[in-house]
């Protein structure tokens, strides 16, 4: 066997508990500057939630500048970007009712047509829909939140329940102020990211929960501390594997996916590091808040 | 093989097989296949295979507010008829507010109204009736108007001659249009944009005063020329006859009008339209079109056959449009595209190429890094992940999925995931061989450990991904499924396929120890 797997001992027996104040301090300050990016700076609204016009266009040879220099004569808040290759344009307008839209990708198509190889692409969202839509997208973050914490405290007790929502919520927080910080377009792509996020985040964590239920069964005197931490030692090689082969499958989706699908990978990647990280240094620390031991655990 | 029943290794290879099969109408992808095998292929999205995706609002405002001008319209007429007078009519937002002279009629006129108005909510208090636009009126008028849009939404899409269209009501107010392979989204829109309503009305050329001073007399209306707005008539506001009359409309060519419409009406249509030109010989009629006026010609003879043309500044594309328009009949509310996701086949094809190289990259990737973590039981796992895959395909292909953009997605994130499971079940395999000797009890220790931090770890990925189906629109739902598919695929193809295949593997080669 090749059997590479020995780059991590079987017992690994490193001191995370131990460094849980300074990870604690860590993410406390990563929170507090991701609220603060997010009500200062906001988020980078792609037109799903902010509503407006988009179209991609395929040129032949047709600088960016002057595509601009045609459209900004008759639009003043047009924005234009190379998506890709160097051939592909994005152009972006705000229009402030529906009935404007239609004219306003007519006119568009014919003031460059002579410019264009293909129209690739072109999406309208009014403003009716897009408050909508990011209506919805809350509502389907905060369910999603609370139909985990309900299986969770179902299934174990519900401090463990508790501890998984402040990981949670720490992770859709983090990786929101990430973006803002990243100026990653925020598209329902991304509402499916951090939905997936959680369902992630959530699922290393129930690993080592399950691990530490099992252990609080098995070493009935042990100190809590030192439990939590043979506990996420026994999980270790686990956590760091799956994390690893997801970030595989999502780096080669980042680079060979496409350009439409970037942003969606990006902020998985962000995600999932975020995720294993609040596992182990907020999930389980925030156990220590409840003194399990005189409870009964014979779940 | 020791301690393996034969119904469990049945089961899993069939499963396998099963998968294996029904993913080969998807990988081959024959298009315009009608074997029944061979149809069980994945669906694309309209962002994979382009195509047009529209949402319209019917503007219900507007019928209300016309339904509100009807409820005074006839009590004006009522009034009059009764010979009791009006002192003031007030039209709200909501309701209409009638103030009389006096009471004497009011009850006699109440009833003759609630006759033609059924399930109107209407008070009456001394002098004043007040005619109220309730929520239950409101619904009756929402549910009739978004039926009848539907239907001449349906009539249109299909005389533009897209295939195979969807078409169907989005909430409340809302349709919901998708048009696979649509190459031309702006002339949709300008054929769904237009209510075409067509009347008929006689023009009053007898009341220059009004229409100069921009009054419209009870029961006159001004309307503007299509062409030039400085130009206005002085219409009755009743039109003697409508465009559901007619039976059929064609773009035609006329020696010296040029591109016009030429029209026929029903039989009732046609006797009407008969007795109304030779009542009116010598008046104009005006083709009122949207609210502006197309043609005003003179009545020059009467005509009786049933059939005409309209003439206008019109070039072959706009009349032949406008007879589409006006045989798929007309909106009775206006619609307004309040979203449209249109791809064109370039972009399509493109992201489905993308996505297949990220897939095999992906998965290749995770592969190595199995082999290299675990070895032969990292190559078993991937036996496992491959099996997946191709399950997940057979999956969406025979339940009729969708695949679109994020679903790809769903799928390369998958394969990251999927070997989560056998990661679990072979770090306890590695624990358990430290604490015995006995390879098939190490083995069995292991899965049966593995198994509930398994299921608990996908159940709320799946918790995740359904609510994204639930509150998620279009391509978004795509993810979800796939996602989904995937966990629940990946949980059978660990806890089954590769435990079949360690005891098998574990059988064959007969080992006395495992390292892992």
């Amino acid at each position: 066997m090749l059997g590479l797997n020995k780059i991590i001992p079987v017992e690994p027996n490193i001191n995370f508990l131990g460094l849980r104040k300074n990870f604690l301090v860590f993410s406390i300050f990563a929170i507090l500057i991701s609220i603060v990016l997010l009500s200062i700076k906001g988020l980078n609204l792609g037109i799903d939630f902010k509503g407006g016009t988009l179209i991609e266009v395929s040129t032949k040879n047709t600088s960016i500048g002057e595509l601009r220099e045609i459209l900004s004569s008759s639009y003043s808040d047009v924005s234009l970007q190379e998506f890709g290759g160097e051939n592909i344009i994005l152009i972006r307008l705000q229009n402030k009712s529906n009935q404007e839209s239609i004219e306003t990708v007519n006119s568009v198509k014919n003031l460059i047509q002579d410019k264009v190889v293909e129209f690739r692409r072109s999406e309208f969202v009014g403003p009716t829909i897009s408050s909508e839509l990011l209506f919805r997208g809350f509502q389907a973050v905060s369910f999603a939140l609370i139909a985990i914490l309900i299986y969770i405290w179902l299934r174990f007790e519900w401090q463990f329940g508790f501890g998984a929502v402040v990981a949670l919520t720490h992770d859709v927080l983090f990786t929101l102020g990430l973006l803002s910080f990243l100026n990653i377009e925020f598209s329902l792509a991304t509402i499916a990211a951090i939905l997936t996020i959680a369902g992630y985040s959530i699922n290393d964590t129930v690993v080592i929960f399950d691990r530490v239920r099992e252990n609080l069964r098995k070493y009935k005197k042990l100190d809590l501390v030192e439990l939590f931490n043979i506990s996420v030692n026994n999980t270790l090689s686990r956590t760091i594997m799956t994390s690893l082969t997801t970030l595989l499958a999502l780096v080669s989706l980042f680079l060979f996916g496409g350009e439409v699908i970037r942003p969606f990978a990006l902020t998985m990647i962000i995600g999932v590091i975020i995720g294993t990280y609040s596992s182990v240094f907020i999930a389980v620390p925030t156990l220590l808040i409840f003194k399990f031991r005189p409870q009964d655990e014979d779940d | 093989m020791r301690n393996y029943p034969i119904w469990k290794s049945f089961t899993v290879i069939s499963l396998v097989i099963l998968g294996i099969i029904f993913s080969i109408p998807s990988i081959i992808y024959d298009d315009d296949s009608e074997n029944w095998f061979l149809k069980n292929k994945i669906n694309l999205g309209l962002d994979l295979q382009g195509g047009s995706y529209l949402l319209l609002e019917v503007q219900l405002d507007v019928l209300y507010k016309e339904e509100l001008e009807n409820f005074s319209d006839s009590i004006r007429v009522l009034a009059r008829e009764s010979s009791s007078k009006i002192k003031q009519i007030i039209i709200n937002e909501n309701n209409v507010t009638v103030i009389f002279e006096n009471t004497k009629k009011i009850d006699e006129i109440k009833s003759s109204f609630l006759q033609m108005y059924r399930g109107v909510n209407l008070q009456h208090k001394d002098n004043q009736l007040n005619i109220n636009l309730d929520d239950i009126y409101k619904k009756t008028i929402q549910d009739s108007a978004i039926k009848q849009s539907l239907e001449i939404v349906r009539k249109r899409i299909d005389e533009s001659g897209t295939k195979e269209p969807l078409i169907q009501r989005s909430g409340k107010k809302r349709i919901l249009l998708q048009l696979p392979g649509v190459k031309n989204p702006e002339r949709i829109k300008e054929l769904l944009g237009k209510t075409a309503k067509l009347t008929f009305h006689l023009v009053d050329n007898e009341n220059e005063e009004a229409l100069n001073a921009n009054i419209e007399p009870f029961g006159k209306m001004i309307v503007k020329d299509i062409y030039n707005e400085n130009i206005k008539y002085l219409l009755d506001k009743r039109a003697l006859i409508g465009g559901e009359s007619l039976v059929d409309a064609k773009g035609s060519f006329d020696q010296t009008e040029g591109h016009a419409v030429s029209f026929r009406f029903d039989t009732d249509g046609a006797q009407k339209f008969g007795k109304i030109t030779s009542k009116n010989v010598g008046r104009n009629l005006a083709v009122v079109l949207d609210g502006v006026v197309i043609t005003a010609p003179r009545i020059n003879s009467p005509i009786t056959g049933g059939s005409g043309i309209i003439t206008g500044n019109f070039n072959a594309q706009e009349a032949s449009d406008l007879a589409v328009l006006l045989r798929a009949g007309a909106l009775p509310a206006p619609l307004e595209i309040v979203e449209e996701r249109s791809v064109g086949a370039g972009l399509g094809a493109d992201s489905i190429a993308a996505g297949q190289i990220a897939a095999i990259i992906g998965m290749i990737l995770v592969c190595i890094f199995m082999i290299l973590i675990y070895g032969t039981f990292g190559a078993l796992a991937n036996v496992s992940l491959i099996v997946n895959l191709f399950i997940i395909i057979s999956l969406l292909g025979t339940i009729g999925a969708t695949l679109t953009l994020p679903g790809i997605a769903g799928i390369v994130l998958t394969i990251g995931m999927a070997v989560d499971a056998n990661v679990l079940i072979f770090e306890r395999i590695k624990e358990e061989s430290l604490k015995q000797t006995k390879v098939f009890q190490i083995v069995k220790n292991g899965f049966d450990r593995a198994m509930s931090t398994i299921l608990d770890a996908n159940i709320t990925t799946l918790i995740a991904a359904v609510l994204l189906f639930a509150f998620g629109s279009g391509p978004i739902r795509g993810f979800s499924i796939t996602l989904s598919l995937g966990v629940i695929a990946s949980m059978f193809t660990a806890l089954m396929l590769t435990n079949f295949l360690v005891y098998m593997y574990l059988s064959i080669t007969n080992k006395k120890e495992l390292k892992l």
